[in-house]
């Protein structure tokens, strides 16, 4: 795999089909970053003047952060820009709310635990991810997880902005945040380890 | 003493170092004599781990109509 830097000097020299391999790299999470706050309607608009933008404005990219967290940065300015043109707000009224933990029944009453967590197979990132069937049930699963859940969990693991930056973006408190990333890394766990446990997605 | 249930809704908050000093006491008594609540907190670290690292494929038609975009912004 082509190393970051190297990509972006050859974005800045415009050498023929850097484009290309940058758009590879970061479409879909931008798409799968974006769509819980604009829709999907507007998503493809937003992402497609993120480029737009980010490639004519790559000289100023200076590689304090990932090139993928710095595209986040754009991406949500111009989803912001483009939901003021359609008179639009992101509804985040409900985002706030707390459903509850996704293992409850996993507990006593006492607070014990009554399904015991076993040992997994894997103990990597990397030996998960080349296991193609894997990779995309974790897909699938993400976008199964509630709305708020989802933009969260993106915003955080796979754009690697931080907490106050995302609170900053939603307008909500960092303490709201973290508890939504809980539940949907805690959802994300499940998924994982039932496929430990039974092989399937 | 935390319970087990505690330690599982405290869980992000370990992983990502937002204890204050007296729960992370707290946490670190629990830990320290509880296999099952070590084993669920390094699995959720490995969750987010395994998320950070999600290659996430773009489809082609997406990819094509991006460079699209860039193609006639580059003409204009």
């Amino acid at each position: 795999m082509i190393e970051e830097s190297a990509l972006i000097e050859d974005l800045r020299n415009q050498k023929p089909g850097a484009a290309e391999i940058a758009v590879s790299l970061h479409q879909g999470f931008l798409l799968m970053m974006v769509k819980p706050l604009v829709g999907e309607d507007l998503a493809n608009d937003v992402i497609q003047n993120t480029w737009i933008k980010a490639l004519a404005a790559i000289n100023t990219f200076e590689g304090r952060s990932q090139f993928r967290t710095w595209l986040t940065r754009i991406a949500l300015n111009e989803a912001k820009a483009l939901l003021r043109k359609h008179h639009r707000e992101t509804s985040l009224e409900s985002w706030g709310e707390d459903i509850g933990s996704p293992i409850a029944n996993r507990f006593k009453e006492s607070g014990a635990w009554q399904t015991l967590p076993h040992t997994w197979h894997h103990d990597t990132p990397d030996s998960f991810l080349t296991e193609a069937e894997l990779q995309e049930c974790i897909t699938k699963h993400l976008h199964r997880l509630p709305l708020a859940q989802r933009g969260v969990i993106m915003l955080r693991e796979l754009g690697g902005l931080g907490f106050a930056e995302i609170a900053d973006e939603l307008a909500m408190s960092e303490g709201n945040i973290r508890v939504l990333l809980h539940r949907a890394r805690q959802t994300m766990h499940s998924m994982l380890n039932h496929f430990e446990e039974e092989g399937t997605c | 003493m935390l319970s087990c249930w505690e330690m599982s809704e405290m869980g992000s908050d370990i992983i990502d170092h937002k204890l204050s000093f007296n729960s992370r006491m707290a946490v670190m008594m629990h830990i320290g004599m509880c296999r099952h609540c070590r084993r669920y907190i390094k699995q959720l670290s490995l969750t987010s781990e395994v998320l950070k690292s999600l290659p996430l494929p773009a489809q082609p038609q997406d990819i094509a109509r991006v460079l699209a975009a860039l193609e006639k912004e580059e003409r204009n």
